[in-house]
């Protein structure tokens, strides 16, 4: 069997005497598009934490590329995902700012070149570039949604881990969000959405309450 | 020295009398703050009576080592208020504060003693122990601003937090925006009493200079080094609380740990 792209087994977390994950299992391949569903409150985006490591397990094992997740493996994994809050902060500034900031962390200055594509990344997803000279604290909550994909777009990870990334979006810039992510073919994608578009879309849909009971 | 009118005891005493005016107005207007403005004036009468003899009897010693000890024992009690003040876990924070704040009474005193003031005469606890006081007291103020304002940030923004980190931030460069706003506040009141110095009122240095029988030229000399020496201490022991601060109180995933605080402040890792 290939390397997936992420890998959890046997997945424990509790809060207080909350059980959030009793021996939950997921398996995301290279390329995978999953869609994560189930009511709130169920751990979907605890779940994302928990793979980007804010968040550690009482038990069980997460792999990223075959790696076993730590706080310590944590620095270095992070940089081959990106992550995209259901209502991103940008910080203060422009939104040009914003985006430039990515690029001055360390471990992502070898991406700058990256900053060509801005142009061509805003026309695909609907927005003007007049928008770079916006404060972020102006634009609309579509807007700043947008924005993040973008920044995770530009950052070219191999696994994309979104949050209702497209829940303040109509549906003309959603269908421009989820035909953008069709084409990222070789990205593995772990996505929490109830919209019919992402289900649609996503090769595999997870329903969380369902696969706390079963092995997936 | 000498030209200084000396307050006896019995004009001391009638002095607290005023206190009855604002006494009786509070009480008249059922401000709740009668017993602990009570409890706060007999605490300075007593703590100032300590240092008073205390401060004597290290003057007349000339100790350097007992100069310095009693530096360390002013540092360690500012390291006690700034963590309660900041409702902080004492054994998280207790040495990065500690070495903070000498950092910042430290460097500025010796430039200060020795640089400006020079000579022998500049080393006598006369003039150690005020000026390092008035460093650490400012000191004090600064680092409760700078570190109640950066760990505020730091748990109103969590979210925010994580996805610098997630988008390949290191841990120092996700605090970076926190690090700026906790300096920004904490050095705001400073910068504000520099630019107004000599016409809002006139500081404490100064008038202490003057009432001891000084020319005001002598006096502005001493209140334009104090200020100077007061707003590199504050710079230097904010940033290096900070900076040192990061080093020890964030998980290894890049998490500030709950564990910090000594107050419970919510749930400690946040649900869906």
């Amino acid at each position: 069997m290939n390397e997936a792209a992420l890998q959890i087994q046997h997945l424990e977390l509790s809060f207080g005497d909350q059980n959030l994950f009793h021996d939950f299992n997921l398996r995301l391949e290279t390329g995978e598009k999953i869609t994560l569903v189930g009511p709130s409150g169920c751990g979907k985006s605890t779940l994302l934490r928990c793979i980007l490591g804010f968040v550690m397990p009482d038990a069980g094992d997460i792999r990223v590329f075959g790696e076993p997740l730590t706080p310590a493996s944590a620095w270095t994994l992070r940089p081959r995902m990106a992550y995209v809050p259901q209502e991103p902060e940008l910080g203060s500034g422009s939104v040009r700012a914003a985006i430039e900031n990515i690029f001055s962390y360390r471990s992502n200055r070898h991406l700058q070149g990256n900053l060509e594509r801005v142009p061509e990344l805003l026309e695909r997803l609907l927005l003007h570039t007049g928008i770079l000279d916006k404060q972020t604290s102006d634009i609309s909550g579509g807007e700043k949604q947008r924005i993040a994909l973008l920044l995770a777009l530009l950052l070219d990870r191999e696994i994309l881990l979104f949050d209702e990334v497209t829940s303040a979006l109509d549906a003309r810039a959603k269908e421009a969000v989820i035909q953008m992510l069709i084409d990222l073919k070789s990205v593995s994608m772990l996505g929490i959405a109830h919209d019919q578009e992402w289900l649609s879309f996503a090769d595999r849909v997870v329903d969380m309450a369902e696969a706390k009971e079963a092995v997936i | 020295m000498n030209n200084i009118i000396n307050i006896d005891p019995l004009h001391l005493g009638a002095g607290y009398l005023l206190l009855l005016l604002p006494l009786g107005l509070l009480l008249w207007l059922r401000v709740p703050i009668l017993g602990q403005t009570l409890t706060a004036v007999l605490r300075m009468t007593l703590q100032l009576l300590f240092v008073g003899f205390y401060l004597q009897f290290i003057f007349d010693l000339n100790n350097h080592w007992l100069t310095g000890a009693w530096v360390l024992v002013m540092v360690g009690v500012a390291d006690f208020s700034i963590i309660r003040g900041c409702r902080l876990r004492l054994r998280r924070v207790w040495l990065p504060v500690f070495v903070a704040l000498v950092l910042g009474t430290v460097v500025p005193l010796l430039y200060f003693i020795l640089l400006i003031l020079g000579g022998e005469k500049a080393m006598h606890a006369q003039y150690l122990i005020p000026i390092s006081g008035l460093i650490l007291g400012n000191c004090l103020r600064a680092d409760i601003i700078g570190l109640r304002t950066f760990y505020t940030n730091l748990k109103t923004s969590e979210k925010n937090f994580e996805l610098t980190l997630a988008q390949g931030a290191s841990l120092y460069e996700a605090s970076r925006p926190y690090i700026r706003e906790a300096c920004e506040a904490a050095l705001a009141p400073n910068l504000a009493t520099i630019s107004t110095v000599g016409l809002v009122s006139l500081p404490g240095v100064m008038t202490g200079v003057i009432l001891g029988g000084g020319n005001p030229m002598v006096a502005i000399k001493y209140q334009i080094a104090i200020m100077i020496a007061i707003f590199s201490g504050t710079a230097i022991t904010v940033i290096s609380a900070l900076h040192l601060c990061i080093r020890n109180n964030f998980l290894d995933g890049g998490i500030l740990d709950p564990e910090v605080f000594s107050v419970k402040l919510g749930n400690k890792r946040i649900k869906s």
